[in-house]
């Protein structure tokens, strides 16, 4: 099958053929165009030309040397944070009262939680709610050894559909 | 798809092994440094993004299923990242300039980052030249234009990869790809050859 040619010019496929992002067929038909347009063969070039450009232009400056000793500080303090949390929350008994029913429950329980006038327990739910993000890993928070019974799986593993509020 | 070591190392950190991830973090660090600076152009928020990233990779790894390839999964979170850093606008004062994050002129490039041989001071200059260009285009660019330039023109990824990065289709990014190539080549027109 011979390549058809463009009808209009394949502007856009300049780039992706440089990058050898094109299908064969797509390929040959840009090729077939570039032989006979001379606007097409001088954009290409000049595509090519801030291709190879780019190719050589300078990377980023090399990591500092306590890069990556920072970074396992940061991680430290942060799994220590985590501990820290669930330590705290598992102990509150308090925060329980989410557990039963919650996942059939859980639109109305982030309602409570996000938005509810009249709750009964604002310091908790304020620290439920603002920490919802770090629980929602049961691996995580098994890990930590912090699930203790039956009750804490169940809220472990709806923590992300109230994190989303979908009921 | 041929077996990646790099799902291999994450799927142990799934199973208890912090070595593993460590071996990921060396393996990486330092791309996703160069992958942060393309879009912050500052050194120092540069690092911080990328440690980010890796936190980010640290939480989310029970996650992480190895039948995406990791470079991918890695790219998605530092895409993401560094998208909704720029959406914070903290960046947003550095248009039009080739300033640091600070507010300061950009440090010069580190003659040891450019590619080849060392470069005689000509070189060094026309490259620190080159880079505040670039740095002005990248600022200029539409956020997904850049997502999907930096990704395909400056890491190489294939358009599929950066599709599957940006959770978009491969006719999308080629469209994005070429846009932003064309935008490339009048900003730096100075630096193409006589013709070009």
């Amino acid at each position: 099958m011979s390549p058809r040619t463009w009808v209009a010019h394949p502007s856009e496929e300049l780039t992706a053929y440089l990058d050898r992002a094109l299908d064969p067929p797509d390929a040959a038909r840009v090729e077939a165009h570039l032989a006979g347009c001379d606007a097409c063969r001088a954009e290409q070039a000049r595509l090519a030309a801030v291709s190879r450009l780019l190719a050589r232009a300078p990377v980023a400056p090399p990591p500092s040397p306590t890069f990556e000793a920072r970074f396992h500080a940061r991680l430290a303090s942060e799994r220590a944070g985590e501990r820290r949390v669930w330590s705290g929350l598992l102990d509150r008994k308090s925060w329980r009262w989410l557990a039963p029913g919650l996942g059939a429950a859980a639109a109305a329980a982030a309602v409570v939680l996000f938005a509810g006038p009249g709750r009964s327990r604002p310091v908790d739910d304020a620290f439920v709610a603002s920490h919802l993000d770090l629980f929602e890993s049961y691996e995580a928070v098994a890990s930590l050894d912090a699930v203790q019974s039956g009750e804490d799986v169940d809220v472990v593993t709806h923590l992300g559909e109230l994190r989303e509020g979908k009921p | 798809m041929a077996p990646d070591p790099d799902a291999a190392l994450m799927v142990a950190f799934q199973r208890g092994d912090a070595s593993a991830f460590r071996a990921l973090f060396q393996k990486h660090g330092r791309s996703m440094i160069a992958f942060c600076h393309h879009f912050v152009r500052d050194a120092g928020r540069a690092e911080e993004l990328a440690q980010d990233v890796f936190l980010k990779l640290h939480r989310s790894a029970a996650r992480y299923a190895p039948t995406a390839r990791f470079r991918t999964f890695l790219y998605r979170i530092a895409s993401n990242h560094c998208l909704n850093e720029l959406r914070r606008g903290e960046y947003g004062a550095l248009r039009g300039g080739a300033a640091g994050g600070d507010g300061s002129p950009a440090a010069p490039t580190d003659p040891d980052a450019l590619a080849g041989p060392a470069p005689t001071p000509e070189e060094h200059a026309r490259g620190a030249a080159l880079a505040r260009a670039l740095q002005e285009l990248l600022l200029e660019l539409p956020e997904k234009q850049r997502a999907a330039f930096v990704l395909a023109r400056l890491e190489g990824l294939p358009y599929g990869e950066v599709a599957e990065v940006l959770e978009t289709t491969v006719p999308a990014v080629k469209s994005l790809v070429h846009r932003a190539t064309v935008a490339a080549a009048a900003a730096l027109a100075p630096f193409l050859p006589e013709g070009a």
